[in-house]
């Protein structure tokens, strides 16, 4: 047999086998000969224990193909927010009362319950659009735009992508940017950084609207390693500007000595904090650097997918991430998909438990748990089967739990014997359906 | 002089090891499986990205990290 036969055979053998596993070529063919959409949809429940967050949320993406590899992409997604979020303040062996964040009325948390913020309600509508084609033989350009509205918070967002294969596809770079502009107008306005928690109808540390902008480039390479496998690894940078506090959290300020928080007086007949509190105060800029790698290994049918992060900012956060995904497929069109997930990070240098009022008061700080010191896992199962009429379904459910500390150079008095760090508890239900 | 050429060579190496690895274009069957590809589940990933970006202080890395959302 000559080369030339030999070439040809394998040519045909490889059309042949894509046409059966119906892979990328295939697909190609079929959408050049007949534009359509695909629609991926999805639903979820997001639930923290107690009285804390609880998410219902319908998202979809719906694409088009068009002749010559060119994709249309939107995207939607609906998220009914409720349910009640720690403050920052610390619990105390006496009840406590807060002005709400709209400065319209109070609200008592009682003697050793960690006070939560029970006005957390919200609804969320996002949409994303992007459009991604070929650039000559080997290279692929896409451009997005994205929207999101809050109650009282509004992001606009671009970003655009760059991609070029090398060595027939094995390998792909990648540069990527994205501008986020965003705007928030929290409830009763802005409060001004370390202004104190007033009075019912006392809004005079309000500051007007706020903004906040963010950079990022995503520098990625992707390589074809075996037949079996296949790694990438990106570099990120994110730069934040702007107004990065939280206007709904808070510090006690608590007596040096004894770490209570102190008492306030409120004037006869008046609604207003039976403590002190200050609202909290972060830098107007944060720059994140991000290192993630990512493996995706074949074994007789079975998936592994390992990946890691390691991001590191100038609040000196550090964090690890470790998510491992094993697809198990079973009978002809079914599979089981384990799934844990590993995170630590380092609290935020100015991330403090409470305020001595022996100190002076420090450039920056909260109380946000999320900039603390704390672990998390994940572990989940998905279930995913092809249906009669060839599309896919899902169900996945997931534990997330966190853990965490407060330095024990923050504690103060009574505090050492007070659980300071709300641990977290929350359940992931999410359906998919593609067609 | 002695870094550049010290990154001029590193690149050339890395390009040269990347050349001879992979796979040809008819071996690329196993690769061309949904399951195979470097995101499985777009809406997933999405929903992951969020709901750490919401609960954690880290958010990005397999892609942009920025704002969107009041959450954090």
């Amino acid at each position: 047999m000559s080369q030339k036969e030999t070439h040809s055979i394998s040519v045909a053998l490889a059309a042949a086998t894509c046409t059966l596993l119906g892979s990328g070529i295939s697909a190609t063919v079929d959408a050049q000969e007949e534009p359509a959409w695909d629609f991926n949809t999805s639903l979820l429940y997001y639930g923290e224990d107690g009285d804390r967050v609880k998410d219902f949320s319908v998202s979809a993406i719906a694409r088009r193909m068009f002749i010559d590899d060119r994709y249309l992409t939107l995207g939607l997604t609906i998220d009914g927010l409720t349910g009640a979020t720690p403050s920052g303040a610390i619990r105390q062996d006496v009840a406590q009362t807060f002005t709400r964040p709209s400065g319209n009325a109070a609200y008592s948390v009682a003697a050793g319950v960690l006070p939560l913020d029970d006005t957390f309600k919200d609804t969320r509508l996002a949409l994303t659009a992007g459009w991604q084609q070929p650039v000559g033989d080997t290279s692929q350009v896409s451009v997005g735009a994205s929207a999101s509205k809050e109650y009282d918070y509004l992001h606009l967002g671009v970003n655009a992508k760059f991609a070029r294969d090398f060595n027939q596809r094995n390998t792909t770079v990648s540069a990527g940017i994205a501008l986020s502009m965003d705007s928030l107008d929290p409830v009763g306005g802005a409060p001004a950084p370390f202004s104190p928690m007033l009075d019912v109808g006392d809004t005079s540390n309000r500051l007007g609207d706020q903004d906040k902008d963010v950079l990022d480039i995503v520098l990625g390479v992707s390589q074809v390693i075996s037949r079996d496998l296949v790694v990438q690894a990106n570099y990120s940078y994110s730069k934040s500007d702007g107004y990065l506090t939280d206007p709904y959290k808070v510090l006690s300020l608590v007596d040096g000595t004894s770490g209570d928080t102190l008492l306030r007086s409120i004037a006869p007949g008046v609604d207003g904090p039976s403590h002190q509190f200050l609202f909290e105060s972060r830098p107007g800029e944060r720059t994140k650097h991000s290192i993630f790698g990512q493996a995706k290994y074949y074994m007789n049918g079975k998936v592994l997918d390992a990946s890691y992060r390691y991001m590191s900012d100038d609040w000196e956060i550090d964090s690890h991430t470790v998510d491992l995904r094993y697809r198990i497929p079973f009978g002809a069109n079914r599979y089981l998909e384990p799934h844990l997930r590993f995170y630590t990070q380092t609290d935020a240098e100015f991330y403090r438990l409470s305020i001595p009022d022996s100190l002076p008061l420090p450039g920056h700080a909260s109380a946000d748990y999320r900039l603390g010191n704390f672990d998390a896992i994940t572990a989940g199962l998905k279930y995913g089967w092809r249906t009669r009429n060839d599309n896919e379904m899902s169900v996945r459910i997931e534990g997330y739990r966190q853990t965490g500390s407060v330095p024990a150079d923050q504690l103060i008095g009574n505090q050492v014997s007070r659980d300071n760090f709300p641990d977290l508890n929350a359940i992931i239900v999410q359906f998919g359906y593609r067609f | 002089m002695k870094r550049t050429v010290g990154v001029g060579a590193m690149t050339i190496l890395l390009c040269t090891g990347c050349s001879s690895m992979g796979v040809e274009p008819w071996e690329r069957d196993v690769l061309a499986k949904q399951e195979m590809q470097l995101t499985t589940d777009e809406i997933e990933a999405a929903t992951d990205d969020h709901i750490y970006f919401s609960k954690e202080a880290s958010s990005g890395g397999r892609g942009f990290g920025g704002g969107g959302c009041g959450c954090n």
